[in-house]
């Protein structure tokens, strides 16, 4: 299951001005426009969380996207049992995928298995701290982790096009 | 400005006759796309969301052009509405003069001859058939069209229509003894010199592909020509392009040479052994297939050798009694309508028995005790475009479901209008206020046995929040009578379902009792037109594809496969997609209609054509969440 040569971008958010776009908004906002990215590219994904109420946040915010960064989705338990090509769980994922978004605070058991993994660092402190001992976990585990500035949704759309 | 600008002008003549009219810059754009077509004599397409207000768009350049002008829309109801709501207004603003017609199909005209013959020979009538011609026989003395529209205390479905109107088949023509009075020759003549006259799809087809002999004289003399309800015509075109052979038609015409046969020519043996032998042989043929009623593919299924020998019967049968008719020729006019019939029988015969042409689908249906055979043509594109170029006339085509993905090719390749202009104007509703588009999580699979009671337990909550005011839409019978079961055991509201009594009842009695819900196939809603707080919940159960069984389908997609395209792309999808948006059309009627869509069918979400259906429908609010659904329901209805 191990793949070689895991590689983990961390995206690192920027401050929210106003309370409306929290860090919790500004995170989801971001793992969908990687989600619409990697489908782009026709890479399978899977998005972990930390529970239930989670995943569905993701799935609510996935389905409300803009219709052009349309992202064909399924929860583990529905849609086709091969999975479509975004899978949202806060359970190990089932088949094989190339890229994970985790948004946990911890890293995952199963993360060996992905040949990307997109993470993020929020920018309330503690969330910070959390995002900071990944960082360390994935490396332990030998992986490449580097870390950049989350860009904002229209240069996403100029890296698609 | 020209005149159609000035017209729609904010003190022109509409808001000077129109309380409350404002100029809206959509009507306008389309009025002055709509008056250039006319001028140029071109061709134009237009998607006009709902409440763009299209009708007035097109009428009033088309009445200001003072050319000859032909409206067809969808159905009746819709004729009705233009020829008696929308028209009057109109005229009366523009203070023209022009004479106005409406005209409707044969069979809802009064037949003057067959009432008579009715009265004469008519055996045992129930005591509703009996009512119904009384009151026929009074309306008949005194009405001036002979629509028998008019005739409001007699149900639109009585037994007694049929026996008092006519068909192709049995009309008498220039023979009718009442020939002079036809209220259908007189209806059509009126509207062949019209300055404008409504018509329905239906109805202009029939006289486009010349199905009905005699007729064919209207649209020749237009200059404009306009479709509403535009995207019903591929497949009308089709099925007028096409032909058909029913077991029905036989039947009937073994019928009437028995009935010719016992009262005027008893001397002629043979025409009593023939018409017998020939009604036996066409229901011993409808006995070959299946006992329900079913559609296949009539190439495959005349390749049983049982089933093929018993259609050889027919043309054999079909020809002896065709013999002996010939022998009585001018005897008396109704066994030359028979033998014309039988002429044109076994022409139509011959078309079904060369099913080997690849151009054409070959398709049969079966009704309880009948069976049809289609013959369709697989693109009218061609001829529809000749037709068009040849009329020198413009040619509008509008609707508020002509789009997919914002382009329009799926329509114009359908009929070779590919240079024809296009123009895509936008519904001035604010979908994301109004309208939510709710897709449920962790449906069971199409298949799950507990499908139905899923889908019944979700619906409990919105019928509670909507109380009441909510249709549940199925692709299957079988499903919603399930569901129906279900929901009987675990609410009280009262449940109309489909096929408990007609569709115009059904609606009636939905709207009379707020607690009542609906369920129907999904082809129930089209032309439904609730305004609203009677309906502010619409779930579908699947999403609308046909039904990959049906023939014409298969053989369409056949087609496109040959010609090296995908068919899923090009003509499934694009059909599924116009039917949702028609859905959509239906909840939201007006700016303060509000409403949630709740589609249980998750291929949306997870396919990656969920795509195309999201950027054809109008923008309603997306979510997953049924309890918000619920909650914006309740908020509707407090």
């Amino acid at each position: 299951m191990q793949v070689r040569n895991t590689q983990v971008m961390f995206y690192q958010l920027e401050e929210q001005l106003n309370e409306e776009a929290s860090d919790e908004n500004s995170l989801l906002h971001h793992a969908c426009l990687q989600a619409a990215y990697f489908y782009r590219q026709k890479k399978k994904v899977f998005i972990y969380t930390e529970d239930q109420e989670k995943a569905h946040d993701i799935d609510e915010m996935l389905w409300a996207f803009d219709a052009d960064s349309f992202v064909p989705h399924n929860l583990q338990g529905e849609g086709p049992s091969y999975g479509s090509a975004v899978e949202i769980s806060w359970q190990n994922p089932t088949g094989r995928r190339p890229v994970l978004i985790n948004l946990t605070q911890t890293m995952p058991d199963f993360s060996g298995q992905f040949s990307q993994i997109i993470d993020f660092v929020p920018c309330e402190e503690t969330l910070k701290q959390l995002a900071r001992e990944r960082f360390k976990a994935y490396r332990q585990q030998g992986f490449t982790v580097g870390n950049q500035v989350a860009v904002t949704a229209s240069k996403i759309n100029e890296q698609t096009t | 400005m020209t005149p159609v600008e000035i017209a729609f002008s904010k003190d022109g003549l509409l808001a000077k006759a129109i309380n409350g009219f404002s100029p809206r810059q959509a009507q306008t754009d389309m009025a002055i796309e709509v008056g250039l077509a006319i001028e140029q004599k071109s061709s134009l397409i237009v998607e006009a969301g709902t409440g763009t207000g299209k009708t007035f768009a097109y009428l009033i350049p088309a009445l200001l052009s003072e050319k000859k002008i032909i409206v067809s829309t969808g159905t009746k109801n819709l004729q009705e509405q233009l020829f008696h709501k929308d028209l009057p207004l109109i005229r009366k603003a523009l203070a023209s003069n022009a004479q106005m017609a409406l005209l409707k199909g044969r069979s809802n005209y009064l037949c003057r001859y067959r009432l008579n013959q009715y009265q004469e020979t008519r055996g045992q009538l129930d005591a509703q058939t009996l009512t119904d011609l009384v009151k026929v026989k009074s309306w008949a003395t005194s009405t001036q069209s002979g629509d028998i529209g008019e005739l409001v205390s007699v149900q639109e479905n009585s037994a007694i229509f049929p026996f008092v109107t006519s068909t192709v088949d049995n009309c008498l023509a220039k023979d009718c003894p009442d020939y002079d009075d036809c209220y259908l020759i007189k209806a059509r003549k009126k509207a062949i010199d019209a300055d404008l006259v409504v018509v329905n799809h239906h109805l202009f087809f029939a006289d486009m592909a010349l199905k009905e002999t005699g007729f064919g004289e209207l649209i020749p003399k237009a200059d404009v020509i306009i479709f509403d309800e535009a995207h019903q015509i591929p497949d009308i075109a089709s099925e007028y392009f096409g032909d058909a052979f029913s077991t029905r038609q036989l039947v009937e015409l073994c019928t009437d040479v028995l009935q010719v046969y016992r009262t005027s020519l008893t001397d002629v043996k043979q025409l009593g052994k023939a018409a017998e032998k020939l009604q036996k042989t066409a229901q011993s043929f409808r006995l070959l297939f299946n006992y329900d009623p079913e559609r296949g593919n009539w190439r495959e299924k005349a390749k049983q050798s049982v089933l093929f020998q018993c259609f050889q019967a027919l043309k054999t049968d079909l020809d002896f009694l065709y013999q002996v008719i010939k022998l009585c020729i001018s005897r008396n006019e109704a066994i030359d309508n028979c033998f014309e019939r039988a002429v044109n029988l076994l022409s139509k015969y011959d078309i079904m028995a060369k099913f080997d042409d690849c151009s054409m689908s070959f398709w049969y249906e079966t009704t309880p005790r009948h069976v049809v055979l289609h013959q369709t043509p697989l693109t009218v594109a061609e001829k529809f475009s000749d037709y068009v170029k040849d009329s020198g006339a413009g040619w509008i085509f509008t609707s508020a479901t002509l789009a997919v993905d914002g382009k329009f090719d799926h329509f114009a390749k359908h009929l070779g209008l590919q240079q024809a202009k296009n123009l895509l104007l936008d519904s001035p509703f604010d979908y994301q206020q109004q309208s939510q588009l709710i897709v449920p999580r962790y449906l069971p699979e199409a298949n799950n046995k507990n499908r139905a009671l899923a889908l019944a337990e979700l619906a409990i909550p919105l019928i509670a929040a909507s109380n009441g005011a909510c249709f549940m839409l199925f692709t299957s019978y079988r499903v919603m009578n399930q569901v129906a079961e279900h929901l009987a055991d675990k609410i009280d509201n009262p449940l109309l379902v489909q096929g408990q009594m007609g569709k115009a009842k059904l609606l009636a009695q939905f709207i009379e009792d707020p607690q009542a819900i609906l369920l129907a196939t999904a082809s129930f809603w089209e032309g439904v037109d609730v305004r609203g707080d009677k309906l502010t919940c619409v779930i579908i159960d699947k999403l609308p594809f046909a039904s990959p069984d049906d023939p014409l389908l298969q053989a369409r997609c056949e087609e496109v496969r040959r010609q090296g395209s995908d068919p899923f792309s090009q003509i499934q999808l694009p059909q599924a997609v116009i039917a949702l948006k028609q859905g959509v059309g239906r909840l939201i009627r007006d700016i303060s209609d509000k409403g949630i869509l709740v589609i249980c069918d998750d291929r949306l979400v997870n396919r990656p054509y969920g795509e195309v259906f999201l950027k054809s429908l109008p923008l309603m609010k997306r979510s997953r969440d049924l309890g918000q659904a619920a909650q914006f329901l309740q908020d509707i209805t407090s």
